[in-house]
């Protein structure tokens, strides 16, 4: 059997700490997570800031180092590759960031997005053909090249902005793009035409995307599964439909809880808990990490992990109220 | 034209035009748009990024800055023409009777000085001189209606988390008991539980005032949880008003029903969302209807005459030939009257002119 494409295990990162100082608390811990090969999907990795995700972001992409845990790409543990395997490596695992202005350079136009890492990754010599790959990368994300190319960043919007990262990202034929808030600073009429080139690129190209977010509404529209981090810890995990639809963990329960649907016949529902706990409680580091703000807090929770619990088919909560 | 409200509405806009005034041509920033605010009310602004929203607000606090000016229209607060008053009249209006919770407000916050003094700041500076001991006793008032605890005054904003600076601000921008409360994104940039939480007071202090409060969001999930009205502002232009409520669940302007169609939700899946094309460069905009490159139903006419603001029905105000002048057109679509449906199947994603009858 194939290994799988993307395997993470065990991870855990903390930053800081050196000879002196002591590190941090774990910005992310015992993280797993599997892409099998030939099953493309997009996973979400959801949570609030400081919960982890773009430190997993950045330790998927290599551009971290875990404090322990280890990640395979194919079978590879990405801190043993050699040189040409890191050359695949680089070229099969793609990123899209969440700011679509900071990623260029204003002085440039933008067709040197697309020559640099033709030539980065010698995907050809020859001017034509390198017209024609960004031509059909750009028609891929629904962009008129004639109408972008020749242009400076500034006289694109941030929509274009953002399909013209997509369209570079998929010229490489990557097997997995790592998404970190790709539509965050976007208009929210544009968000989903941004997300539904994703699902395209996963039916129709087989790449898979580690989708990163904070907002739960984009996510249930796109993914196949997800992951809820608070803390640097998952605290409920399992296929997107089951964990939206039926959350399990109290956090999860929260989170879906405060999203604002915009439909005014389904009121929000309930009044928040006290102001102190939403905002100020801090993350608990013995035990549960959600122990301080948890409506259902017991005893045990402060002190000791609790570890995941099947809570449906394809859903696990790390809670001790499903033990 | 206005929208109907209560005999003597808090805050009535007439005909406001605003344009900056660029070395290429003036760009037409709000266009000749009339809305009001009856007293109480919680009227929400919604639009893409560049459609005036801002610009809007800031031109009810006379704060259009150059290259900006205000062309025209009438704004009265109460009756009276606020673009009539002397500058320090104004300096009086606002705060007092107008108070502004800005985007990004946390980040307005002195890093140099204790909440306490930013307050009385505010409060000094529309008010004049306050004994120390009233003072101090309003600003502890103040705090509790945010939801703050008494301490947070001698604190500085670095050690405050987001939703405590926010609320700070809220505190501030209530201190004086304004009739008009305008927030602008008043909880981005904070997690979505405190989101929550912010807004939930903010609209509580609103209520406690009897305070009225025009409402911009990019969060359109937030403004439908909150918002007694909703106007949808296109490119300078109000193309719709109505109750909450009724637009979310039937809007009629086309533009309208793609922009809540294209929202991404948890009750449902959808396929095939947002709007094809882009919004207009305003400074060469489509004549007339802005919005008929991108409208699934637009034929010659909504090119060769501008739409009115026309009334569907009670209270529900729209821009759209489609209701002006139905018999302009050889079939008037269902999706026109019926709301959602068949809307984005009409036009294939990426085009960006999506006319069909023509």
């Amino acid at each position: 059997m194939a290994p799988p494409l993307l395997e993470i295990r065990d991870l855990t990162k903390s930053y800081g700490g050196g000879l002196f100082r002591r590190p941090s608390p774990p910005a992310l811990e015992g993280f797993s997570l599997s892409f099998a090969e030939g099953e493309p999907k997009i996973t979400t990795i959801a949570g609030e800031s400081g919960s982890g995700k773009t430190t997993l972001a950045n330790l998927a992409l290599d551009f971290i180092h875990p404090t322990s845990g280890q990640i395979f790409y194919r079978g590879q543990d990405i801190s043993e590759m050699s040189r040409s395997e890191r050359f695949i490596f680089r070229r099969e695992v793609q990123a899209i960031f969440q700011d679509p202005f900071g990623t260029y350079n204003p002085f440039y136009k933008v067709d040197a997005v697309f020559n640099t890492v033709i030539q980065k990754f010698r995907l050809t010599n020859d001017r034509s053909e390198r017209r024609r790959l960004t031509e059909e990368a750009m028609e891929v994300v629904g962009l008129r090249p004639n109408e972008i190319l020749g242009k400076y960043p500034h006289e694109l919007s941030g929509g274009q902005r953002q399909r013209i990262m997509v369209a570079r990202a998929f010229l490489l034929k990557p097997r997995i793009i790592v998404a970190d808030e790709p539509v965050s600073m976007i208009d929210a009429s544009l968000q989903m035409r941004i997300l539904e080139i994703f699902r395209d690129l996963k039916e129709e190209y087989g790449i898979s995307f580690l989708y990163i977010t904070h907002d739960l509404s984009t996510a249930y529209q796109i993914s196949d599964d997800i992951f809820i981090l608070y803390g640097g810890s998952v605290m409920e995990s399992g296929d997107i439909e089951g964990v939206i639809q039926n959350p399990h963990h109290p956090y999860t329960q929260l989170l879906v809880g405060s999203i604002t649907l915009p439909e005014p016949d389904v009121r929000w529902e309930g009044r928040s808990a006290s102001v102190a706990s939403e905002e100020t409680a801090a993350i608990n580091l013995e035990g549960c990490k959600f122990y301080h703000r948890c409506a259902h807090a017991m005893d045990r929770c402060a002190s000791g992990t609790p570890p995941n619990y099947a809570v449906g088919p394809n859903q696990s909560a790390s809670c001790f109220l499903f033990e | 034209m206005t929208v109907v409200a209560d005999s003597a509405p808090l805050l009535q806009i007439e005909n406001l035009r605003v344009y900056y005034w660029t070395q290429a041509g003036p760009v037409k920033a709000v266009d000749d748009i009339s809305f009001s605010i009856s007293a109480n009310e919680r009227f929400g602004f919604i639009g893409e990024s560049g459609c005036g929203k801002t610009t809007t607000i800031m031109a009810i606090l006379r704060l259009i800055r150059r290259p900006g000016r205000i062309e025209g229209g009438r704004i009265l607060l109460k009756g009276n023409d606020i673009l009539t008053l002397s500058g320090e009249d104004m300096r009086q209006t606002r705060w007092n009777r107008i108070s502004l919770i800005p985007q990004g407000a946390m980040n307005s916050l002195n890093p140099v000085m204790r909440v306490r003094d930013q307050i009385a700041d505010a409060i000094v500076t529309h008010r004049g001189a306050v004994p120390n001991r009233e003072l101090r006793e309003r600003i502890g008032d103040l705090l509790e209606t945010v939801q703050l605890s008494a301490d947070v005054a001698d604190m500085f904003p670095h050690e405050l988390s987001g939703g405590m600076k926010q609320r700070a601000c809220i505190a501030m921008a209530t201190a004086l008991e304004p009739e008009l409360i305008i927030a602008d994104e008043p909880t981005s940039a904070l997690d979505v539980v405190v989101q929550k939480a912010v807004m939930e007071t903010l609209i509580g202090v609103q209520e406690r005032m009897d305070a009225s409060m025009i409402l911009i969001g990019h969060d359109m999930g937030m403004t439908a949880q909150v918002a007694d009205r909703v106007g949808v502002m296109y490119a300078g232009k109000l193309v719709e008003v109505a109750e909450t409520r009724e637009l979310f669940r039937q809007p009629q302007h086309p533009y309208s029903q793609a922009l809540i169609s294209s929202l991404p939700s948890i009750r449902e899946k959808k396929r095939g969302g947002g709007i094809p094309g882009l919004p207009p460069f305003l400074l060469n905009p489509p004549e007339n209807c802005l919005f008929h490159p991108r409208c699934p139903h637009a034929i010659a006419y909504c090119r060769e005459t501008p739409p009115p603001m026309h009334r569907v029905k009670f209270g529900h105000m729209a821009a759209c030939h489609l209701y002006s002048a139905p018999e302009q057109f050889d079939s008037v679509p269902d999706s026109a009257i019926g709301g959602l449906s068949g809307m984005m199947a009409a036009t294939e994603p990426g085009a960006s002119t999506g006319r069909q009858a023509e």
